[in-house]
């Protein structure tokens, strides 16, 4: 089995911070860390490879210093890792980044299943996966909380949707967005640690996954941020006299209907 | 001593003319109650106050000393409630005065590096206010969200930093401070050095009430480290984790920020109660956690790498290494809610609180565990094992009745106090003695409890701020 994982280095910080004026993420001065997702995609690709056999490649795209979510990717058990990086791929938005992304996995030789997290803490939009599916033509599942069944041509898998669980049967190739509920992700030990920093890392470059120039970067990225603002919290508290029971619980539920709570 | 007058109607109407009306609880038992204990052990330590007030600046407190002085009326002063030997615990009776609007920072002095803070406000809020402008608070001890500067400053708190850092007194400046008369004094500021007498600032740090009320409080402040790195180390006796902890204090190069003992019962209870699973947790018999702060990446590996190998040589079974939130939060969590951990299961629990040298170690585990087996009571074990500070916690026999197990429980404990203090320790090595303690202190420090009665007697003739705790007068 060739697994391949698809992981993003993110900020790491709780809240995210935008530059209301220019709509652009600003990562200047935060720690960065590996997608907290991501981790239970690793960790999913990983205890697959332990059962059937095989290697699990990580790909990453992003700045040179992305290396390092690759590496921490390969201290949890990944064999190979690659970053996919490019001054040409600066600015690329979801459609841009699942090009590239799956240019990359075409060159390395395509994957029998891709595992992403849902969605990355930063962007939050959960596109990348399911456009990387999508160019390369093969299987997707999304929101996959656990992976009932797989060999080594077709994956059974639980979605966790809104109105409970859609079990999903796939032929492979797959690619693969999970949910928290999946695994729980290991803490990577000190030989993985000291595996992961002597680990090659190959650099691939526009050039090296046959991309088209105009495809790419900003250049190749429609996506265009219109505005950006922190939506408003309002609270409005009220504090109904209680000194009269009868008239207070009246009082309350009138209120809740009112607001078609009741 | 301690023969105090009962709050009456008048008293508690001078105190609402002091505070205003709403600042005052009276004649109200549900919400006295929230002021009747501390988290030392709810019902068997619990005294329901007379009156609670809520002053909200020094001439408040000022006045309300002086009134309840003239009327001979007990005041407890109470933080956050977090504490776990009762200080907080108005045993008389009387006024109970919360600090707990008094919340505010007034202020974050960048170029002096003194953060200057009402007793009542959260200290982990001062850390993150100040880690908004890049400084740290190393004095914060490990109850995460609840305690308060005042009382930290109160009982002299420690935590898990203190081998690199330091206890709360480290990080203590100075302090304004109301006195049993009244009066409204300033001992230490700003200043980093005071070579002119008496160092007050120390002696109020762990006065625990007793001697006079903060009303601002002078923290230290440095940079902010830059990132870390947590080991989680599992091994399998007790004898193994606890001869690593001089390993892991020397061995990474750079000394730890903490290093943390947890025992296999207590990692049971942590993992049912926190829904995780630790590696090796079914042959495991004890872990430490060890924690770094390095400068950048490249420099914590090569700290973590060194310590590792180190600890693998010396016979733990693995490390694991958490250097993201993700995973230091999973390596985190049993030990940060040790105590919740095993209340879930026992809430009769109560937790021992002991120092000893850190070469002792190993003998009060050893004598720990005997007098487990001999009593017949499982106590699990977590503590702050680079400065020697362990935590017992008795749980109750499920067939014993609670009442028998007050005094049983606390037979335990107290022996586990005297050993402690027989090998070089100390009976408290943070939570303070409150009244829980008195005995085992008067005991082991008959010399210092009665200096210290002298020094009562001089700050606070008429005995009324906070009596019962640490002696009996």
């Amino acid at each position: 089995m060739r697994i391949g994982v698809l992981v993003k280095q993110v900020p790491a910080t709780e809240n995210v911070k935008i530059d209301e004026k220019t709509g652009v993420m600003m990562r200047s001065g935060a720690e960065s860390e590996l997608n907290p997702l991501d981790m239970y995609a690793v960790e999913e690709a990983v205890r697959i490879k332990e059962r059937l056999g095989g290697e699990v490649v990580v790909l990453s795209m992003g700045p040179p210093s992305a290396e390092y979510a690759v590496r921490d990717a390969l201290s949890m058990g990944c064999d190979r890792g690659f970053l996919i990086s490019d001054r040409l791929f600066a600015g690329s938005d979801t459609l841009a980044t699942a090009r590239i992304l799956s240019a990359a996995i075409l060159k390395l030789g395509g994957f029998d299943m891709i595992f992403a997290g849902e969605r990355a803490t930063d962007g939050e939009t959960g596109q990348v996966g399911p456009g990387v599916a999508a160019r390369l033509g093969v299987s997707l599942i999304t929101y996959v909380r656990k992976i009932s069944d797989v060999d080594n041509f077709r994956v059974v898998a639980e979605r966790a949707v809104e109105e409970g669980t859609e079990i999903v049967e796939a032929a492979l190739p797959a690619l693969i967005t999970v949910v928290k509920e999946i695994n729980e992700p290991r803490v990577p030990d000190l030989a993985g640690k000291i595996g992961s920093m002597f680990a090659q890392i190959p650099v691939l470059s526009g050039k090296d996954i046959s991309i088209n120039k105009e495809k790419v970067g900003l250049k190749g990225s429609p996506t265009r941020v219109a505005k950006v603002f922190y939506p408003k919290l309002t609270r409005n508290g009220r504090i109904i006299d209680g000194k009269d029971p009868e008239k207070a619980v009246a009082e309350l539920i009138r209120f809740l209907k009112e607001k078609s709570i009741l | 001593m301690n023969e105090f007058e009962k709050v009456g109607v008048s008293f508690v109407k001078d105190l609402r003319r002091i505070v205003g009306e709403r600042a005052v609880i009276y004649e109200d038992r549900e919400a006295l109650e929230a002021y009747s204990s501390d988290e030392s052990g709810g019902v068997y330590y619990s005294h329901l106050p007379e009156v609670v007030v809520k002053p909200e600046n020094a001439k408040q407190i000022s006045e309300i000393v002086k009134l309840a002085g003239d009327a001979r009326v007990p005041i407890t002063p109470r933080g956050a409630g977090s504490g776990l030997a009762g200080g907080a615990v108005p045993i008389y009776g009387g006024v109970v005065i919360s600090f707990e609007r008094m919340n505010k920072i007034l202020e974050i002095d960048e170029e002096n590096l003194v953060a200057v803070s009402e007793p009542g406000v959260v200290t982990n809020d001062l850390c993150k206010k100040v880690a908004e402008r890049n400084l740290y608070y190393a004095g914060y001890p490990m109850s995460v969200e609840t305690s308060f500067i005042g009382g930290n400053v109160a009982t002299n708190a420690g935590g898990s930093k203190v081998i690199k850092y330091g206890n709360t007194v480290h990080h203590i400046l100075g302090v304004e401070a109301v006195l049993p008369s009244g009066e409204t004094v300033r001992f230490g500021g700003k200043r980093r050095k005071d070579s002119s007498g008496y160092d007050f600032v120390r002696l109020l740090a762990g006065s625990e009430g007793t001697l006079a009320l903060f009303t601002k409080i002078f923290v230290n402040l440095i940079p902010l480290p830059g990132k870390t790195v947590d080991l989680l180390v599992p091994f399998k006796s007790t004898e193994d984790a606890v001869r690593n902890v001089a390993v892991a204090i020397k061995e990474g190069g750079v000394l730890p920020t903490a290093v943390e003992f947890i025992d296999k019962l207590s990692v049971k209870l942590g993992e049912k109660y926190n829904n995780v699973v630790l590696p090796f947790s079914d042959t495991a018999e004890a872990y430490l956690i060890v924690q770094f702060e390095g400068k950048s990446r490249e420099e914590l590996e090569k700290i973590y790498v060194n310590a590792g190998k180190a600890l693998i040589s010396h016979g733990a079974m693995n490390v694991f290494v958490a250097d993201n939130r993700t995973n230091s939060d999973k390596i985190w969590k049993v030990r940060r809610n040790w105590l919740e951990g095993i209340k879930a299961f026992d809430p009769y629990v109560p937790t021992g609180d002991v120092v000893v040298p850190t070469s002792e170690i190993p003998k009060i585990i050893d004598f720990i565990k005997i007098l487990s087996k001999e009593s017949g009571v499982k106590i699990p074990v977590a503590g702050h094992a680079a400065d020697g500070n362990l935590h017992p916690a008795p749980m109750k026999p499920e067939d014993m009745n609670p009442a028998a197990w007050k005094d049983y429980s606390e037979e335990i404990l107290d022996k586990i106090a005297l050993k402690a203090a027989e090998l070089g320790g100390a009976v408290s090595g943070e939570h303070g003695i409150g009244f829980i303690k008195k005995r085992v202190l008067a005991e082991t420090k008959p010399a210092q409890v009665s200096i210290m009665r002298s020094l009562k007697r001089v700050f606070d003739p008429n005995g009324i701020l906070n009596p019962g705790k640490l002696f009996d007068l």
